[in-house]
């Protein structure tokens, strides 16, 4: 089992590879010509060879792929052609900079909140309560965000006055506060279905029975012997939860006029922007690859099962 | 298990029938539109202009006084058949994919389930926005030079064809693996070892036996994905790389009139809860298959 | 150039989604309106992305209204549209009109503190001619200096019009005498620049970044997306002395009119799905709203160099197809003014009785029949082109659409591009787009200013391929004529003659609708873009 996990962690700089090799030609060359697109259909020839030659595009692929990625490397994504003249990597660590708190406010609600509610509803399995909880989250799972963010907007900030409309102002004021709701709803749907699975998986198996057998509380089983092993899986999700940090958060973010990385994102992708384009494409896969390595890795340390060769 | 058993099945579980009864109404709405519509999408009258809901108007006018319930109703066709050519050009590819992978192994496995997990290596939306963005200029600008596909660009639908690509291009990643799984476990099986025993052929298996034996969950992942279809292709338009005005779709329809959320906010509220009770159903509907077709095991 | 993002009106507070970035100094209870007692001298106003921050560069609207307030020039406009001195004590013009010699003042001193001289002078306005400077605009407003175009063609480095005798003497010499000549030394393209600042610029690090200009205002942050702050210039020599202390621009977008009446912004403008309720004079907000018209016009361009709009029967039919005023009035709430013509209402040689083209459907089929195409079959695919991102175009132009299709039988398509790449694409000779919507606000009040710089067939701002040499000569003419009356009967007949040839579908003439707090004294809505915050005071 442990040559899986090397061979996992191996995969992932060939994946990464190819992901910025895809993102690099799709980006450059997916939309057409990069250099017409700059200076539009009736550029004058020489025009375009001199811009064609010191942007590099004149060398070959490979050679322009591997400069991308060296400079990629050093941290450099080039420029952004909409913000004129701002490196992209400064544009994305700042919009990183709000993104990652109002992700982890957002997690940090619905991911706790899920894990009770998925829990209650399996030890309460098949009772009205337990239907109530399932329910709730398939149509927390399929209302889209841009159909509740502006029922909780109407209601909450304009008829109530309760809370604020958007904005961003850190993760202490009000302003999160809708957001982080609208974005934690599917995360929680998540979770709730995750941990109720997982628990019902675990009640059913034999070590469960054999403590019952015990004469073990169902409380004392429920916290000692399912528990443990029914979050394991809900790892996962979580996992794949703070990989799309970077372009999860779209609508959201635009709906409620946060300056995040969603937000720059959609401006920066109508724009026609391909350095931020493929800065964001690339970063949102290494991001998400990386949070499910580590949670594979996560997995093999806290669960003996795994280990044992198959 | 045959068709009677799974519909006798759906039909008592109560949220299963819902899901049925929407789907069959979504796909019904879909294909009579131009029947059902009382008038046309594009039909608009600057004479009644943001009119509230009458007899006339069940769901008021727009701006530019079209009728929104006709507008709903023509975006269940967008909806619909945004879901069948996606599904149906991304399934077949899933399916032979993950069969070739599941049945033959090896080198063809390694790279077919290597390139599913590029697919899957992106987060959320992410990748159909980056495959929107980046090839849809590039397949627009392919219609426009070829000459079978100029009516489409001539009717103004080749937002349909960019969508559609992009989500097929993504969707088949998913199905393959399904099937292939599928094929893993049902090729260890003892009857599989039998008919080769017998001596079919290799083809003979696959399609006799082990294709059949699939089709459950596929009929379960399609209803699943198709839920996933219709809110990528309103995620797509609404942020206005997908289905663009004026032709009819839900997602656009909710962007176009945003700035009114606050003072007639049933411009807004309308296609994002149709969007919202769609996928709703596909979801219930696909768990009511689910159990459906695997009675013994109560949950997943 | 001041191309205005036309509609914007709509689009300002349609397609910017979401609410304001906060600010730094605003505690989380500023939700709550902050007790009168404790209202610090800062501006809140609501603002949007600048395409540029280099005043050289500057082609449309939103740049510009930053750029005026951190740079200056000679001359300016007061916000009563006169052409007032700036930099620029006086000046004397010699009797041919062509030699300008500027008195300027010797107390300015740029934000950092150096002081500026006629040589600062002389050194911006070759840098704005400069052909690495890239300025789309020192064509149009410096072109009639002397040795200017020869600058930007890369044939001298000297701009042999523009000299100086003594630090605070500035001698610029023209080609002919031009009227509205200093009219156009109040554009940004003629404002002083820091040498030493420009020459900071380096790759990632724009100069822009830290600009330092003479103007009342400084540039303190800009927040790609978030905000923009201004603060004052504590050297500022003008009057009056800038009285806020700063000036915060939140440009992340929002619900203008939630962050209005919650008091995060202290004035927005008022877009369409408020307007009744802000017109309704038994609204609170009633008597907080201010309407003025702006000297713009918003048109649809019917671009002469590509076809099918090379014929002017087919570019006729297109605007006869359009009821226009229905859509003002309807589409667009009657919120702006139907434009039957180029010169907007308050413009020096408007006219009020311009005949526009009817709306005539059934001629509008006999013209394209008329014409060189003879059907609608025969006609190429036609393309709009609209500036944006989103999903939603603005009605006027969905409305036009349906008009076309069901009075001509043309199915017109819709691309939408983003801003800044949009303005890109439609300076380019010849502009690739067939049509495409976008508006002009006036720079300088002066009929020049529209019919000469975006009609002349040499302007480089002529984005429509038209080309009418009967218009060239009027406009030629009227360009040194000295006589005021005659001046104003070459530009109305150069006005017709244009609206006949249908090159522009004009559609309305804006109109602001600004809500201002009654704590906030001095806020102008200039009907054009001039500085205008040096006048502003905050109540305590």
């Amino acid at each position: 089992m442990y040559g899986y996990l090397i061979r996992r962690v191996l995969w992932i700089p060939l994946l990464l590879a190819v992901i910025t090799f895809l993102v690099f030609i799709l980006g450059v060359y997916g939309p057409g010509d990069p250099i017409q697109l700059m200076l539009g259909q009736h550029a004058n020839p020489e025009t375009v060879a001199r811009l064609k030659h010191e942007l590099g595009l004149d060398r070959p692929l490979l050679v322009q792929y591997a400069d991308y990625v060296s400079k990629l490397l050093h941290g450099d994504l080039g420029t952004s052609l909409k913000f004129r003249g701002q490196p992209v990597s400064r544009l994305i660590s700042r919009c990183l900079g709000v993104s990652i708190p109002l992700n982890v406010v957002t997690l940090g609600w619905s991911i706790p909140l899920g894990i009770l509610m998925g829990v209650v509803a399996a030890y309460k399995e098949d009772t009205a309560l337990d239907r109530a909880i399932v329910l709730t989250v398939v149509i927390g799972i399929s209302m889209p965000v841009f159909a509740i963010a502006p029922i909780l907007l109407y209601f909450f900030a304009v008829k109530a006055h309760i809370l604020p409309p958007g904005g961003w102002d850190g993760i202490f004021s009000a302003n999160v506060i809708l957001p982080a709701i609208v974005l934690g709803i599917g995360p929680l749907a998540v979770m709730v279905r995750q941990t109720r699975a997982a628990v019902l998986q675990t009640i059913s198996e034999m070590y469960v029975t054999t403590a019952r057998a015990k004469g073990l509380l169902p409380k004392k089983i429920m916290f000692k012997h399912i528990m443990p092993n029914a979050l394991i899986p809900v790892l996962t999700i979580v996992g794949l939860m703070m990989g799309s940090l970077v372009g999860g958060a779209f609508i959201t973010e635009l709906l409620f006029g946060i300056p995040g990385c969603g937000r720059v994102a959609f401006e920066t992708f109508t724009a026609r922007d391909y350095p931020m384009i493929m800065a964001f494409t690339i970063l949102g896969a290494t991001a998400f690859i990386l949070s499910n390595l580590l949670i594979d890795i996560l997995y093999f340390v806290i669960d003996p099962r795994i280990r044992r060769p198959k | 298990m045959n068709f009677k058993e799974v519909m006798k099945e759906l039909v008592r579980n109560r949220p299963a029938l819902f899901g049925l009864v929407i789907v069959t109404a979504l796909f019904l709405t879909g294909i009579f539109a131009p029947w059902l519509a009382p008038s046309h999408y594009r039909e608009q009258n600057l004479d009644g202009v943001n009119l509230s809901i009458s007899w006339e108007h069940p769901l008021g006018t727009d701006r530019l006084g079209r009728d929104i319930f006709s507008r709903i109703i023509w975006g269940a066709r967008t909806a619909s058949f945004v879901v069948v050519i996606t599904l149906a050009l991304g399934t077949p590819m899933g399916i032979i994919f993950g069969a070739v992978a599941g049945s033959f192994g090896g080198v063809i496995d390694t790279v077919i389930m290597r390139i599913a997990d590029i697919l899957f290596a992106f987060p959320g939306m992410l990748l159909i926005f980056f495959l929107a963005a980046t090839l849809g200029p590039r397949i627009d600008a392919l219609a426009r030079s070829t000459e079978f596909l100029d009516p489409l660009v001539k009717g103004g639908y080749i937002d349909y064809v960019v969508v559609i690509a992009t989500l097929a291009l993504i969707g088949w990643a998913g199905m393959a693996r399904l099937v292939r799984s599928q094929f893993l476990s049902i090729k260890e099986r003892d009857y599989i070892d039998a008919a080769r025993g017998l001596g079919a052929s290799n083809l003979r298996v696959i399609f006799q036996h082990i294709l059949p034996n699939t089709l459950s969950p596929i009929i379960v992942a399609l209803s699943m994905g198709a839920g996933g279809v219709i809110l990528s292709e309103a995620f797509l338009s609404f942020l206005g790389i997908g289905i663009r005005p004026p032709n009819p779709s839900w997602g656009a329809m909710i962007f176009a009139n945003y700035q009114f959320w606050r003072t007639q906010p049933m411009l807004v509220w309308v296609p994002g809860l149709v969007i919202g009770i769609i996928i709703l159903a596909f979801n219930f509907l696909g768990d009511g298959l689910n159990r459906a077709f695997n009675p013994f095991s109560k949950r997943r | 150039m001041k191309n205005l993002r036309i509609l914007s009106f709509v689009l300002l507070l349609g397609l910017v989604l979401g609410a304001c970035g906060g600010t730094e100094n605003t505690e989380p209870s500023e939700f709550t309106p902050p007790a009168s007692s404790q209202r610090p001298p800062v501006l809140h106003l609501l603002g949007a992305y600048p395409p540029t921050r280099d005043p050289h560069l500057a082609t449309d609207a939103t740049s510009a209204s930053y750029i005026v307030e951190i740079y200056s020039g000679l001359v300016t406009i007061d916000p009563d549209l006169n052409i007032v001195p700036d930099i620029a004590t006086s000046w004397d013009i010699s009797d041919d009109g062509t030699v300008y010699t500027f008195h300027l003042r010797d107390d300015v001193l740029f934000h950092n503190g150096k002081p500026v001289t006629a040589e600062d002078f002389k050194w911006s306005i070759e840098r704005a001619c400069a052909p690495e400077t890239t300025s789309p605009v020192a064509d149009t407003y410096l072109g009639d200096i002397l040795g200017c175009r020869e600058k930007l063609r890369g044939e001298t480095f000297n701009v042999s019009g523009v000299s100086w005798s003594d630090d605070y003497t500035l001698e610029i010499a023209i080609d002919a005498p031009r009227h509205y000549f200093l009219a156009k030394l109040t554009y940004p393209t003629a404002f002083v620049l820091d040498r030493d600042n420009v020459g900071q610029d380096r790759p990632n690090h724009p100069w822009t970044d830290n600009p330092v200009g003479t103007g009342p205002f400084r540039l303190n942050r800009y927040t790609q997306g978030e905000e923009l702050i201004l603060v004052r210039n504590t050297y500022y020599y003008g009057d009056p002395m800038p009285q806020v202390e700063r000036v915060e621009f939140m440009i992340s977008g929002g619900s203008p009119m939630i962050l209005y009446e919650t008091d995060m912004l202290d004035s927005t403008p008022v877009g369409l799905q408020d307007l009744d309720r802000v017109t309704d004079s038994n609204d609170p907000l009633n008597a907080e709203l201010e309407i003025v018209p702006q000297l713009s016009t918003g048109y649809i361009a019917l671009n002469a160099d590509q076809p099918p709009f090379d014929d002017p029967n087919i570019r006729l039919a297109f605007i006869m197809a359009v009821d226009r005023e229905k859509i003002v009035q309807v589409v667009l709430q009657g919120a702006v003014q139907y434009a039957p013509g180029v010169l907007p209402p308050g413009m020096p040689g408007y006219d009020p009785n311009v005949q526009g083209i009817p709306y005539d459907p059934e001629r509008a089929r006999q013209l394209i029949a008329e014409s060189s195409y003879g059907s609608v079959e025969n006609l190429p695919d036609v393309i709009i082109n609209v500036s944006g991102g989103g999903g939603a175009p603005p009605g006027a132009v969905e409305a036009m659409l349906e008009m076309w299709r069901n009075n001509l039988g043309i199915e017109v398509l819709l691309q939408q591009t983003e801003y800044s790449v949009f303005l890109v694409d439609v300076s380019q000779r010849p502009n690739p787009y067939q049509m495409f919507s976008l508006g002009w606000i006036a720079d300088y009040p002066d009929p020049q200013d529209f019919l000469e710089i975006l009609f002349h067939s040499e302007s480089l701002d002529n984005k429509v391929g038209y080309n009418n040499p009967e218009v060239d000569r009027l406009l030629n003419e009227a360009a040194v004529e000295n006589d005021l009356e005659r001046r104003v009967e070459l530009y109305r007949q150069v006005e017709r003659l244009i609206i006949e040839d249908g090159v522009w579908l004009t559609t309305s003439h804006g109109k602001n609708y600004t809500l201002t707090k009654p704590w906030v004294t001095g806020l102008v809505n200039p009907p054009m873009v001039i500085e205008r915050l040096k006048y502003v005071s905050i109540e305590p």
